[in-house]
């Protein structure tokens, strides 16, 4: 009862703003909607002119709005109804726990998946309704686009009886792995999670300053010869038993992996927040655990800076994330109208040429495929392909090269001047098919029409960043929702690596 | 008739904040931070943070940093505010204007700026995260200590030093018997305003790279894994720990800085 009362007057005071954004939707006609959203995490539109995404003719896919206002007008369109969203920002799952509980009151969020499923486990979040995954409805673009991958996954996680496909509705998705300069570190190296324990890297390398994230890894390192040992490998349950392993929590395991994360702390440069991809860029570290999305951001600045980045995906096995939008009880409760927007929202940013200006935006991979729409394909090939014959308008900058003072691309630069009057045919830039069947379709020959002709340097760059090939992600597993109990001893095994330990004074 | 605004009244916003930014943030750790998690009294947190070696320890780091920063920024900071207010700039208020521009610049700005110096200096800045952690402290931390000091030294009067050295007292003399005990007071405010930051502001090592938590990290892991009690007693700790503080100092620069007038 205290407890109750003073967490009501706390939030009384800390959450005045959120109160007074509290009106009812019927009196003016126009619904609110309070979305809670990663930062930097969704197309806030204002492109430059160049930026233009054509795919083909008819296609041309432009930011030209932020993709929020672009939904209240498509919302007014479809619907006929006036939509208002209020929409904010967190940094982490657990900031955005943390504002939840003092009293901040949302409709639709976007947690990653064990935090949507702690909400289910504390009955915050409400089920799609069945018009939601209505196939039937052309404007239900989530239940047509979600990605046969991305739904199989779902589907095996519940909680507590309840089924997180019900509650929540894919939006970014990605993998864990190492960010690494090809020039110092070997793909050897940057494929398994011991780097962080190599001693010729010492003080060269950054993990995340995530309990989760580093726990993970630092499980990676202490089961590694089980995950690769062939009993395991090739085991009918193989995918059960990795997510297994990369769950356990009992007291063994996790004073195993203490002992690992402090000798990871001792030889590692730091835990970072954010700073880690910029001194990737600028080459203060050599190597940096960073989930996919950041990774293809990290990659594309440090082109843009002339250095050559590559991503690897630990082969031991790693973890495979994701963000999903949850209806929030508090926030909409019984309100129709509320529910309608939220879910109209979510279809809304699952259409396909929303799901590529996000991706374009941010980096990250969305969970929509698209379905019958072949526009994502086409966009990755678009991005990713390797122009088989030059087709015209590399021809034009080529020449545009050789006029201009300094050739913005080596590459290019030195093309033109070894004097190929035609065409580049990059000779010494071999390329592969890649394909990621899996993600588009369910079919068996899914993979012979979903292939890209890429430069073989994108099998270790962002496109494998962005759309990792079928090994890794059967690889990698979700790190499930860990009890309060769990959490607690996982929390102070954390504390314990990052406390100062006074007995390294006396034991040197 | 007398006014209906009279002093009572004019305090009374004031009274209003206080009571809401300062008695009730005040209530609320105290509550969170000896209670249970369902609410019941208790001192179990208090216990485990005394109990646990690493908590310690990341008491006695801060309070290592904190006192190696605090006498580091003296040493720098006394002589320089001596010079400005007694040697042959004072009068020349742009001096100090050097001295204490730095903060209005943002500090993460400061930080970074400095973060790049060192590292073309050092190489590596995470090989030294101790050493760089009170060198960007200090610089960080440096003008909280020059202005009180400085306040403190320009209003003494310098008849004082002049008759201590017409009695044939030498320089060192008149500094240690008369100046130095004049200054108290700033030294005390001058302390203060750089010990207790330097104890919890986390920022700094995050930014240099120092992987160690300090007290501030701690409270702020544990209420990022909404542990609020746990976070809540290490706060009242730190409270306790600069009551004691302020009381202690405050004390000495009453014994030493009382008789001046």
């Amino acid at each position: 009862m205290k407890r109750g009362s003073f967490i009501g007057i706390s939030a009384l005071v800390l959450g005045t703003a959120a109160f007074t954004g509290c009106s009812k939707s019927d009196d003016t006609g126009v619904t609110v909607l309070r979305i809670a959203n990663w930062e930097e995490y969704i197309d806030l539109g204002g492109w430059d002119e160049e930026e233009v995404i054509d795919l083909d003719e008819d296609t041309e896919i432009f930011g030209e709005n932020s993709m929020v206002e672009d939904f209240e007008n498509w919302y007014y369109e479809t619907y006929g109804k006036r939509v208002k969203v209020e929409y904010s920002t967190f940094g982490t799952n657990e900031e955005l726990y943390n504002q939840m509980t003092i009293g901040d009151v949302f409709d639709l969020a976007c947690p990653s998946e064990y935090m949507i499923m702690k909400l289910m486990r504390e009955d915050k979040v409400l089920k799609y309704t069945e018009s939601f995954f209505d196939t039937e409805d052309e404007n239900n673009y989530y239940a047509l686009g979600v990605s046969p991958f991305i739904k199989k996954r779902f589907d095996g996680l519940n909680i507590e009886g309840k089924e997180l496909s019900e509650y929540a509705a894919g939006y970014m998705w990605g993998t864990l792995g190492i960010v690494y300069n090809p020039e110092y570190v070997t793909d050897e190296q940057a494929s398994c999670f011991d780097i962080m324990l190599d001693k010729s890297l010492k003080k060269q390398i950054t993990i995340k300053d995530s309990v989760r994230d580093s726990y993970f890894a630092a499980a990676a390192i202490h089961f590694k010869d089980i995950l690769k040992s062939e009993d395991l490998l090739n085991s009918e349950n193989y995918y059960e038993q990795l997510t297994k392993y990369f769950n356990k929590t009992d007291e063994d395991t996790v004073d195993a992996i203490e002992d690992i994360l402090s000798d990871i702390k001792d030889n590692v440069y730091s835990f970072e927040t954010d700073s880690g991809k910029a001194d990737m860029v600028t080459g203060k570290v050599l190597a940096n655990l960073q989930w996919s999305g950041d990774a293809v951001y990290t990659l594309d600045q440090a082109d843009e800076d002339g250095v050559e980045l590559c991503y690897a995906v630990p082969e031991e096995g790693s973890n495979l994330w994701f963000d999903g939008w949850v209806l929030l009880k508090d926030g909409i409760g019984e309100d129709t109208e509320k529910l309608q927007a939220a879910q109209a929202f979510v279809n809304f940013v699952s259409m396909p040429e929303n799901a590529i200006r996000n991706m374009y935006y941010i980096g990250y991979t969305s969970a929509i495929s698209g379905g019958d729409s072949d526009l994502i394909f086409n966009y990755l090939d678009w991005n990713y392909g390797a122009e088989e014959e030059g087709d015209e308008e590399d021809g034009e900058d080529v020449e545009g090269a050789e006029d201009a003072e300094e050739a913005e691309d080596a590459d290019e630069a030195e093309n033109a001047e070894t004097g190929d009057e035609t065409e580049i045919t990059d000779e010494d830039e071999e390329t592969v098919e890649y394909c990621i069947g899996y993600f588009f379709s369910d079919a068996e020959d899914a993979d012979e029409e979903y292939c890209i002709t890429t430069e073989k340097s994108q099998t270790r760059r962002q496109l494998y960043a962005q759309y990792p090939p079928i090994d890794v992600v059967e690889r990698c597993a979700i790190m499930e929702c860990f009890s309060d109990e769990d959490n607690a001893r996982i929390n102070h095994m954390w504390i314990n690596v990052r406390c100062f330990d006074p007995s390294k004074i006396f034991g040197g | 008739m007398r006014s209906v605004i009279n002093r009572k009244t004019l305090a009374l916003p004031y009274v209003i904040f206080m009571i809401l930014f300062v008695i009730f943030p005040l209530i609320v750790i105290l509550y969170y931070g000896f209670t249970n998690g369902s609410g019941h009294l208790s001192f179990a947190n208090f216990a485990a943070f005394f109990g646990s070696r690493r908590t310690v320890g990341t008491l006695l780091y801060s309070v290592v940093i904190a006192v190696i920063t605090t006498l580091v920024c003296l040493l720098i900071a006394y002589p320089t505010a001596y010079i400005l207010a007694k040697g042959a700039f004072c009068r020349k208020h742009g001096f100090l204007m050097v001295f204490v521009m730095p903060m209005w610049i943002n500090f993460t700005l400061r930080i970074t700026a400095l973060k790049e110096i060192l590292s073309l200096v050092e190489g590596n800045l995470a090989m030294h995260p101790f050493f760089n952690t009170i060198f960007c402290m200090v610089y960080d931390f440096l003008p909280f200590m020059i202005m009180p000091l400085f306040n403190s030294l320009t209003k003494l009067d310098k008849s004082y030093i002049e008759a201590s050295a017409d009695l044939g007292a030498t320089f060192p003399q008149t500094l240690r018997k008369v100046i130095l005990p004049l200054s108290v007071p700033g030294i005390v405010s001058g302390v203060t305003m750089v010990f207790l930051p330097a104890m919890t502001n986390y920022v700094v090592l995050d930014m240099v790279y120092n992987s160690t938590y300090i007290m501030g990290s701690l409270i702020g892991s544990y209420f990022s894994s909404y542990d609020w009690n746990n976070g809540a007693v290490i706060s009242a700790i730190l409270l306790m720990l600069i009551g004691l503080f302020t009381l202690m100092t405050g004390r000495l620069a009453a014994e030493k800085g009382g008789g001046r007038r």
